[in-house]
């Protein structure tokens, strides 16, 4: 579950319009990719804006664990969605996220690159992983470590590379509580990891045909 | 079939020591840290101080919604009557 809980002015307008524009351009990768499909893939879109509604739904409720956290389940909506319309789902969720005050209006750009990360992560390394390990639960919950694990990179990633304004700090302090912040995650990540192990098995039994398990690819 | 079930139990067993080994350092940075919510862990790890504490109730049995409520409802009411709008719309 990374996702950057900073306020607006945390990054300079600099970084602000610099990782919004990222998002934007990946984003509209991703919507060409989408649009250029021969045959419009109905089934994909409505799992899409299911994944949009639960996840939103899911990212606002804080777990009384380790202090208070949220899961994502940016890998399963990877899993389930793909790469392309997951990174619409995850831009969409961080912009409501903000209307409602969860997360800056600023940081919209950049938590949406970090969600673009577990989302592309989590199914590359389900669909890698198919061969090596049949076992849709096991798979499913590696792929979400994995992604969860490479979104935590990418936010320590952002701050530091966009540094937080208005702070005494040294990048090295900034970079030693922000692995904290990170391997805290990670335990957050395995509860995450087990959920989306259980949906993606529960799927896998009774419509194999949403997870493309019989598809050639 | 034996091939089967010997790759599901491989992956399993990843799957379990992945998990553990996250469980250990996880509560190892846990216990460095102290028990704080996750934005009064962003604004220490940062070093912005009197931050963060904006986090809501305790909620209902410790599960609390981020954010604020009422805009919650309001952008919730908004996006019903958009999409009966975009729905009514694209039925004709």
């Amino acid at each position: 579950m990374a996702h950057i809980h900073l306020e607006d002015g945390s990054f300079s307008l600099f970084f602000v319009v610099l990782w919004w524009i990222t998002a934007i351009i990946l984003v509209g990768i991703a919507v060409y990719l989408m649009r250029t499909e021969k045959k419009p893939n109905r089934k994909k879109i409505t799992l899409a804006a299911f994944c949009t509604a639960a996840a939103f739904a899911i990212f606002q409720v804080s777990i009384p664990i380790f202090g208070g956290v949220h899961i994502n389940l940016t890998p399963l909506i990877g899993i389930l969605a793909g790469p392309a319309a997951g990174s619409l789902v995850v831009l969409i969720i961080n912009i409501l996220s903000a209307a409602i005050g969860h997360g800056g209006w600023g940081l919209i750009g950049a938590n949406t690159l970090v969600n673009i990360v577990e989302v592309f992560v989590g199914y590359s390394c389900f669909r890698l992983l198919k061969s090596t390990i049949p076992d849709l639960f096991s798979r499913a919950g590696i792929a979400t470590l994995a992604g969860l694990f490479c979104g935590n990179i990418m936010m320590i990633a952002i701050i530091i590379i966009s540094g937080v304004q208005g702070v005494n700090q040294s990048t090295g302090q900034i970079l030693t509580g922000l692995s904290l912040i990170a391997a805290v995650n990670m335990g957050v990540a395995v509860i995450e990891a087990f959920i989306t192990g259980l949906i993606v098995a529960y799927i896998g039994k009774v419509r194999p045909d949403l997870l493309g398990v019989n598809d050639h690819d | 079939m034996t091939m089967i079930k010997l790759a599901d139990k491989k992956g399993l067993s990843i799957f379990i020591g992945l998990l553990l080994l996250v469980i250990v350092v996880s509560l190892a940075a846990y216990g460095i840290t102290g028990k704080m919510g996750i934005e009064e862990r962003f604004t220490h790890a940062v070093g912005f101080v009197n931050m963060g504490e904006d986090e809501g109730g305790s909620g209902w049995f410790g599960l609390a919604l981020e954010g604020s409520p009422l805009l919650y409802a309001f952008i919730l009411g908004v996006l019903v009557v958009v999409c009966y709008a975009i729905y009514r719309h694209f039925s004709m």
